[in-house]
Order: C-alpha cells, then structure tokens, then sequence
C-alpha cells in the first residue's frame, strides 16, 4: 500500500461519508466489502468474533476489517463512484447519522455494517413498516394506502422496501404526511431497480422531492438478487417500532420481515384479507401464530404506544374538498366495494348505467385522482370518509 | 401424308397470378415427326401432364388423336402457366387443328377447365378471376364445366357455355346441339344465428365490439380461456353489414382462387369470418406456397373478421408479418416466379391472455407471473401492431348465477342498425367504403373541439399513455361520436375512448 494511494482513497470516501463518519474506518470497512463474496452480514459476525471490548463500532469494525492493500483501495475508489453522483451519504453503525434503532445491541443483533443514504436522513421518530406482496391486488394497495396515510398524519414515519405492490403503496400515501417515508432498498443505490420506481419521476423521486430517504446496506452496484433483497427485511423490521403485514403469498418476503420483527421483540400486525384470495396466506398465517389484526388505523395506533385516536390519534384531515366526479350511485357502489376494486361490468350491473358512460366517467375520476385502475377492476382511491376510524 | 400439315388452331385461355387474369393464346400446329403431343410455353408439372389427360380423354370420347407431332404453345410464352385448367383449350386446339372442329369456330372460344381420363370437362380453383380476366381480355363466350357455370356466370356480359364433356363441346362449336345457357349462381343473404344477446353481462365489451364493427377498429381481448373471447368475435362478424355485391364478388374471387369455395355454390354476402389457429405458418396467414403464391387467411378474411386467439404465443415474426396488410389493406407477396397482391381489409379480433398464467387479476386464481414477465409478455405485442389495436378490452369469465339468467343487453338487431347508421356518417365524410379506422388523423381532428383534444392531452400526461395512443384514441373517440350521431367529437366522447386500454398489470395506488 503505498500512502499516495491511500490518502487518494480516503479523499474519496471523505466525500460520501455522512456527518460524524470516519472516512478512515469506512475506507477499511469498504475495502473488505468490495473483495468478492462478502456480505455485511460476515463482515458483522466478524466483529462479534473479536473479543469483547468497550471500543465504539467503527474501531471494531476497521479491526475486523484489517488493512487494505492498493488494489483494494482502487477498487474502493471506483465502486463508490455512484455514490457520490447521486449525493449518497455513508455512515457507519454506531456512528450519529445511523439509525440508533438499528445500531441498538450491535454487533449481537444484525444491523449492518453500513448505511448507506440518499436524501434527508432517517429520523428518530416513532415508525411502522408496511410491508407485502408485489402482486398486490386493489384491496391490499387500497388498505395499505389508508393505513399508511392515517399513521403518517399522526407523525409516524413509514418504512418499506421500495417493491411494486403494497410497498409502493404505503410509501405513495405516505409522502405527503408529517412521517414521510423512508425506502429500504434491496440493491445498490446505483442499480435502477424496480425499473418504474427509480425512472426519472417515479417513486424514488418523489420520495426525495418529499423529504424522505432512501436506505441500503449495499455497494452502489450490488444487484437486487434474492439474498440481498430478503436480507433487506431485516432492516425494514429493525427500523420501526411496529409492522404490519398487508397482503403475501404463503412464500411472500414479508414473512421473512415478521419474524425479524418477533425477534426484535417488535410488535407484528397483520391485516385479514379474503379467505379464497392468494394474497392472505401470509398475514392469516400470522394472524394463526398470533399476530395482532390490523383492521384500521387505530389498531397500528395501538399498537405503537400512540394510543387511539383519543389521545394522540391523527391530527383531524386536512379540509379538503370531497372531490367526486363520479354520479352519486356510482361513488355509492365503489365506496361500498372499498377497498376491494370493482369490474366495470359490475359497476355497470349495480348502477344500471351503460357502460359507455360509465366509462367516461371513469376517466375523468381517473384524471382528478378519485379513482384507479388495476387489473382487477377500479376502485376508489381514498378511504370513503366511512371508513375513517 | 393426311394433309394436316400447316393447320394452326387458336384456342383462348387465362393465366391467373394471384388474382389477376392474363390472357393465354393456345396454339396447336401439327406436323411430322415422332407422334406425341409436346407443350411449349412455361408449362408447370400440372400443364405438362395436361398432355395425357388430353389424349386419353380425346381417344375415350371416340374422337380422333392424330398420330403426328402435335406441338401446343402457351403463349405469352414468358408467363408462368400453373393448374389444370388449360386441359380444355388444349383438347379443343388439338381438335380443331384435326378439323374435328371448325377452326373459325374454336377462333374466337375462351375455354377453361380439366379434363377427366374419360373425357368429362371439370372444374379449377380460381373460375371467378379467370372469368371476369377473359371478360376484361375481350371474351364474349366462355366455355367452362357445369359445375363452374354459376360462378363464372356471375360475369357480367359474357356468355357462359357450360359443358358435360369433349363430346358435348364438338357438338356445340359443330353447330349440331345447341349451347345450353348458364344461370348466376343466386346471392344470399347473411343467415346469423349468433345473436348479441347471447352474451351475458360484458357490457363493456360488447360496446367495444359495436365500436369495433362501426369503425372497423381492430380489437383486442384480453381475458383468459373460457371468458367468452371467441363468443364476442363471432357476434361482432354478425354485426357487420353484408357485402355488396361488388365487395361480394371480390371476396368470392379470392375464395374461389384458394379453392375455398364450391363454384356452383350460392353467392354470399356474409362477410367472411376466418378463425387461423395460433400454430399458423407465415405462408399461411399471409399467404404463399411454391410457385405462385397462394392467398393465405388474411386475403380470406378481406371484407370480415380475421380472429387471432392467443395472440401472444403466435410468434413475433408471424406477428411482424400482420403489421403491413392492416396498414394497407392489401397483402403483396415476391416470390422468385411471381409478385402478387390480394386484398386484405379485414377486420383483426386479436384475443390473447392477460399474463403468461392466466390468472391475473383473478379473484380467485394465484397468478403465478413475476410482474416482469407479465410486461415482457405483453411487450411481445409492441409498437406498430398494437397501435392498429384501436379498441383494447379485458374480460373476466361472468358468474354462473348471470349465465344462466335472462338476456341482459341489446339483441344484434338494434344494434347492427346503429353500426350501419354511423357507418353510412363516417362513409359520407371520409367518402365511399372509407372506415374510420383508416381515415387520416389530421382528418379526424379537424372534427374535434378544442375541450375534446385537451382532454386527451391531459389524459395522455396523467394517465402514462403512450403518444402512440393519441391517434388510436381519437379514431375511437370519432367513432363514438358516430353512433351518438354526434357531429363533432367531444370530450365525453374522448372519455370513454380512452377507457379501451388494457390496464397496467401491476396494482398502484
């Protein structure tokens, strides 16, 4: 290693690192990570392996990691490039810009190494996860996005992994709450996955424009295979202080962030969903092991020490005017049908309307924001103000 | 010596390539030499054997074969000759270049069809074109099989002779029997038995099937198997008004030359519905085959309704070779022989799952895809064909309980008089047999107010459609305007034209 090299090398991770990180210790921390095969988790047992000491995590770690040698260190420079385009700053566990949650009990409980943030840092507020299947449908984005809306007025912040679906979901309604949102990603910051959501105006985007952050215990480029992604959820439960399981199939990931959330001690929900839909077997087989049921936003409320709506509670909705576009039978039906979504054909049998201007009175719902379109029909976008609880 | 030397009969005949008719001189000559008949001319396999079927059916009708050098010479000889059905102007030459029949008689005879061993005058593929082709080559009489004569007949100002055999035709031009005349075979009228109201429930689609049928729009179905995809094609084919009889015959040729019709069947004025199973070949669907091409099922379904079912598990080069004929309503095939050209304005129902299992969207049913296959799935129909799919639906199986209840729409007799009414607008402002399908899209904003294209514009923002969908939506929004008999189009109607796309396969709030 030759020092012109090093001070290079540090010069540059200089640049990424957040407030109150030691480029020096991230430098050794990031050169283990770039070797092939290694995973922050490794890097964690490692420092768990060392004898026990007082010394704070960043020393531990620079300890587990050991010196770097020159190729290493060009292969820091270069991997940490996206970073430092996109603005991504990098902390260290322990350090003041991590997450303290997730740092509690390290190098014993698997918070990573690093993390990795881009936008506003994730806050020390109280916090809920909101997590579930991809292939969502209507009744799961629809019950994620009330949840997620009604616990982020009370100044919640909502944590999710950034996936289609229910994720998605609750990061949307989140936005423009007083929590905001925070994405676990499941890759690097450099890699554009899911490809809709890291499009120029997309959700990424949107989450940043709103002042929330976006989290990853990953080199800029590590894709968004499997292992990283479920590796991903354990960072997702160890943010917040209760989760909530949406919709999943009997494989779903978000199982895999229940059961990091149990063993974190913290509380897990889930919502009932239709017993003949695939989408509940996660959160039914949660609800058989003793989960809480998740039916409206008192129930998180409850659940994360807040209180209901009562004491704390959200703070009253905005007055906003009730924008319906829609004939009155019409919003009828679907407030009905909330959250699940209905066929145009069945609107069309339940109102009697014919179906051609049904349909144009869909798409101007659709156009000021009354209502969406999944494949499994339309359905309202907001909570109807019957559902408020 | 017998004195025959220096005799040449003329026989006429027609050559088809693909639909069109080109005028065949057949000359005999016979001379010395070898005994033997030999053809000249471009012959294919099927015309050089005519050489045995037209010296056992001579012999076996009791004339006489001569035993000199016959040479037949099919001229222009640079056009390629294909088929049988040059076997009756050959057997007429070589006789009346024996003087069994008069040569000035056969001068002026046009003659088509095979010849049986025994000496019966049959049938070809392709009697309409090759008649109305003699008609335009100058024919007055044409000679063909009883079978063809309706057929032919349908020809206007050209005097069909039917004929049993040889024998009957020696009669005939000898003046000893007299030419028995030839009826056009009747027009019928279409016979639907598919009515609308068969369909349960579906309201949408069955509005998007009378737009379909109003406009010509092509259209797209997508649900899984058992939903009722094909039931809805089949009653928008009934929705369509019947052919004229210029548009009648033009379908009858093209049917007539594939062999798809019987020619002494009735003339129909039902448009053609063709149903090509998703395993058909390119030569199948656009049409070839060795030699001259052949018309395939788009030429088949000119003037009606061509279905496609799974759509997207036809492959991409299959789907690529759609694209052109439904740009230009026509098919042009090269071949190393021939270039041919068939009319193709069909009317395309292309149906097709809404994801690789099936099931999306499915209340009931898991569906099995990741979200990026569902997208890849449906990016196999991309660009250019799916911007010709004007109207794009998604159907879901109807419940039992409604199947089985009382009719809950309109029967297609109230509705085919709407469809005929808009068609007649959007053929009086675009001009005759102009759909709206393929009017011009500056044309069709011209009829647009001002709130009508904002309101797509805004649609096209907000809504993530492509600017591809702009023109399609439009023509839909124009045809809509045509059944409400509405002059302009307006924002109502671009509304509803916007709702005739498939949703996104993913959930979003």
């Amino acid at each position: 290693m030759t020092v012109d090299a090093h001070r290079r090398a540090r010069a540059a991770v200089a640049r990424v690192a957040a407030d109150g990180t030691d480029p020096g210790s991230l430098l050794a921390v990031l050169a283990w990570l770039v070797r092939p095969r290694r995973s922050p988790d490794a890097l964690r047992r490692a420092c768990r392996d060392l004898p026990a000491s007082a010394e704070p995590p960043a020393l531990r770690l620079e300890a587990a990691a050991g010196v770097p040698t020159t190729a290493m260190l060009a292969a820091v420079e270069q991997a940490i490039e996206p970073w430092r385009s996109l603005g991504v700053r990098v902390a260290l566990v322990g350090d003041a810009s991590y997450p303290e949650r997730l740092a509690a009990g390290w190098p014993d409980t698997d918070g990573p190494p690093l993390l990795a943030c881009r936008g506003a840092p994730h806050p020390a507020v109280p916090a809920a996860a909101l997590v579930g299947a991809r292939r969502a449908s209507s009744y799961g984005v629809g019950v994620a996005a009330w949840l997620a809306e009604a616990v982020g007025r009370a100044g919640i912040r909502i944590v999710s992994g950034g996936a289609l679906g229910i994720d998605a979901a609750a990061h949307r309604a989140a936005l423009d709450t007083p929590g905001g949102t925070t994405v676990v990603l499941g890759c690097g910051h450099g890699v554009p996955y899911p490809r809709e959501h890291a499009a120029v105006g997309g959700l990424f985007d949107r989450v940043l424009e709103h002042g929330g952050s976006l989290v990853s215990e990953l080199l800029p480029l590590q894709r968004p295979v499997p292992g990283n992604v479920r590796a991903r959820n354990r960072i997702v439960a160890a943010l917040t202080d209760a989760l909530v399981v949406v919709e999943g199939g009997s494989t779903s990931g978000a199982l895999v962030t229940a059961s990091a959330a149990a063993d974190r001690g913290i509380p897990v929900l889930a919502v009932p969903g239709d017993v003949r839909a695939p989408g509940s077997a996660a959160p039914h087989r949660l609800l058989s092991e003793g989960a809480a049921p998740c039916t409206a936003p008192s129930d998180l409320l409850d659940a994360l020490g807040t209180g209901g709506p009562s004491a704390a509670g959200p703070e009253p909705e905005p007055a906003r005017p009730r924008v319906t576009v829609l004939p009155d039978e019409v919003h009828r039906a679907l407030a009905d049908a909330w959250p699940r979504a209905l066929r145009v054909d069945d609107l069309a049998a339940a109102t009697g309307r014919p179906a051609p201007q049904l349909l144009a009175a869909l798409t101007r719902a659709q156009l000021v924001g009354e209502v969406a379109e999944g494949p499994d029909g339309v359905r309202l976008r907001r909570a109807p103000d019957a559902a408020k609880s | 010596m017998t004195g025959l030397h220096g005799v040449l009969a003329t026989v006429r005949a027609v050559a088809l390539v693909g639909l069109e008719a080109r005028p065949v001189r057949v000359e005999c000559a016979i001379g010395s030499g070898l005994p033997g008949l030999r053809l000249v001319g471009l012959p294919d396999t099927a015309v050089r054997e005519a050489a045995d079927r037209v010296r056992m059916a001579i012999q076996r009708q009791r004339l006489r074969w001569p035993q000199e050098r016959i040479v037949v010479n099919l001229a222009p000889a640079d056009l390629p000759k294909v088929g049988t059905g040059f076997d009756l102007a050959i057997g007429l030459a070589v006789l009346a270049a024996t003087r069994q029949v008069r040569a000035d008689a056969a001068e002026g005879v046009w003659a088509l069809g095979e010849l049986g061993l025994d000496g019966t005058v049959r049938a070809v593929p392709g009697v309409l074109p090759a008649a109305a082709g003699a008609r335009a080559g100058g024919a007055r009489r044409l000679l063909v099989a009883d079978a063809a004569a309706p057929e032919a007949a349908l020809v206007e100002g050209l005097d069909v002779v039917p004929v049993r055999d040889l024998g009957e035709v020696v009669a005939i031009l000898g003046g000893d029997r007299a030419a028995r005349g030839a009826a056009p075979a009747p027009t019928v009228e279409p016979a639907n038995t598919l009515d609308l109201a068969d369909v349960r429930g579906q309201a949408v689609a069955r509005r998007a099937v009378e737009l379909a049928a109003a406009g010509g729009h092509h259209l797209l179905l997508a649900g899984p198997p058992g939903c009722g995809k094909t039931m809805l094609a089949r009653r928008l084919h009934g929705l369509l008004p019947p052919l004229t009889l210029d548009e009648a015959l033009e379908v009858a040729a093209v049917h007539s030359l594939a062999g798809e019709r019987a020619p002494d069947s009735p003339l129909s004025l039902t448009p053609p519905l063709r149903e090509p199973h998703h395993s058909v070949s390119g030569a199948g669907l656009v049409g070839g085959g060795s030699g001259i091409p052949r018309p395939g099922e788009l030429a088949l379904a000119h003037r009606g309704v061509l279905l496609m079912d799974e759509l997207l598990e036809t492959p991409r080069t299959i789907l690529d070779a759609l694209r052109q004929p439904l740009e230009r309503g026509e098919v042009a095939i090269t071949r190393a022989r021939a270039r041919v050209r068939y009319p193709a304005r069909v009317l395309l129902v292309a149906a097709t799952n809404p994801c690789p299992c099936g099931h999306l969207g499915s209340p009931a049913h898991a569906c099995t895809c990741r979200p990026d296959r569902v997208e890849r799935y449906r990016g196999r129909l991309s660009g250019p064909l799916l911007d010709r799919l004007d109207l794009q639906v998604e159907l879901r199986p109807v419940d039992r309980d409604r199947l089985a209840g009382p009719p809950d729409g309109e029967p297609t007799r109230v509705v085919a008089s709407r469809v005929r009414a808009a068609r007649a607008v959007a053929a009086a402002r675009w001009g005759p047999g102009v759909l709206t399908r393929d009017a011009s899209p500056d044309l069709i904003r011209a009829t647009c107010r001002p709130a009508a294209l904002r309101l797509l514009a805004t649609a096209i923002e907000q809504l993530g459609l492509s600017a591809r969908g702009f023109d399609r939506t439009l023509r839909v929004a124009r045809t809509i305007a045509d059944v409400a008999d509405d002059a302009d189009v307006d924002a109502e109607h671009v509304e509803e034209a916007v709702a005739y796309r498939l949703p996104d396969p993913v959930v979003t709030v």
